[in-house]
């Protein structure tokens, strides 16, 4: 009985939930965007955050206020949904194959 | 996450809920595939980097200096054969990673698991010396 037990474990492997990943990796990715942006806002300094100011390259519209805070996390969300979409996607084509 | 479950063969006069682990637990114990993995991290990485380099192109010169990867993407520049070696820089990154994480969470699942069935096996036999 043990070693059927042990071989179910071993043969068993996690189907991922595609949603749930992107919506995960979304609001972690959007969160740590927000954060990263108000703190440098709230460190200060003559040129606040002129590093993090680049990611303007990618998403137009991204500053290092507040409004942009709020408008990066609205990007890195869907960047990080989709990512968390695509991974579950094919992670679980392979593993179903 | 739910966990895909092989059939069990269970012997004649024993039932099938004794030598079955319930799905519930089975969903919470069993380990990733590692190469499935490394494959989506792969993918997304790759197609990460291929996306960047063709998004600075198509902008032309801004003052990002997004060249500087080449310290560590050998190759790599912002340019069209850029894309495809950042293509294959970030794939080969994005396998290394979500491999390595499969690796790390089923050794760290593993661990754990043989923690609690020792610990379980010490307190069965704890009296052990009790029935002799």
């Amino acid at each position: 009985m043990e070693s059927e037990q042990q071989e179910q474990i071993e043969h068993a492997v996690i189907v991922l939930n595609e949603k749930l990943l992107g919506t995960v990796l979304g609001i972690l990715f959007g969160s740590m965007l927000f954060l990263a942006t108000n703190f440098l806002i709230l460190k200060g300094g003559e040129h606040v955050g002129p590093h993090l100011a680049l990611l303007s390259v990618f998403f137009p519209g991204y500053r290092v206020t507040f409004i942009g805070s709020l408008i990066g996390f609205l990007y890195m969300f869907i960047l990080g949904f989709i990512i968390g979409i695509v991974i579950g996607a094919v992670y679980n084509k392979i593993v179903r194959a | 996450m739910t966990a895909r479950i092989p059939p069990v063969s269970c012997s004649p006069g024993t039932s099938h809920a004794d030598d079955t682990i319930p799905p519930q637990l089975l969903r919470a114990i069993a380990p990733l595939h590692g190469t499935a993995m490394g494959v989506a991290w792969a993918v997304v990485c790759g197609g990460l980097l291929a996306l960047a380099t063709l998004c600075l192109l198509l902008r032309g010169p801004t003052p990002l200096e997004f060249d500087l990867l080449s310290q560590f993407f050998w190759g790599y520049r912002v340019s069209v054969g850029g894309i495809f070696i950042g293509l294959l820089w970030g794939a080969g990154v994005g396998f290394v990673l979500g491999y390595g994480f499969v690796l790390i969470r089923n050794g760290a699942m593993w661990i754990w698991l043989t923690t609690v069935r020792s610990r379980t096996e010490m307190e069965q036999y704890s009296d052990f010396l009790d029935r002799l």
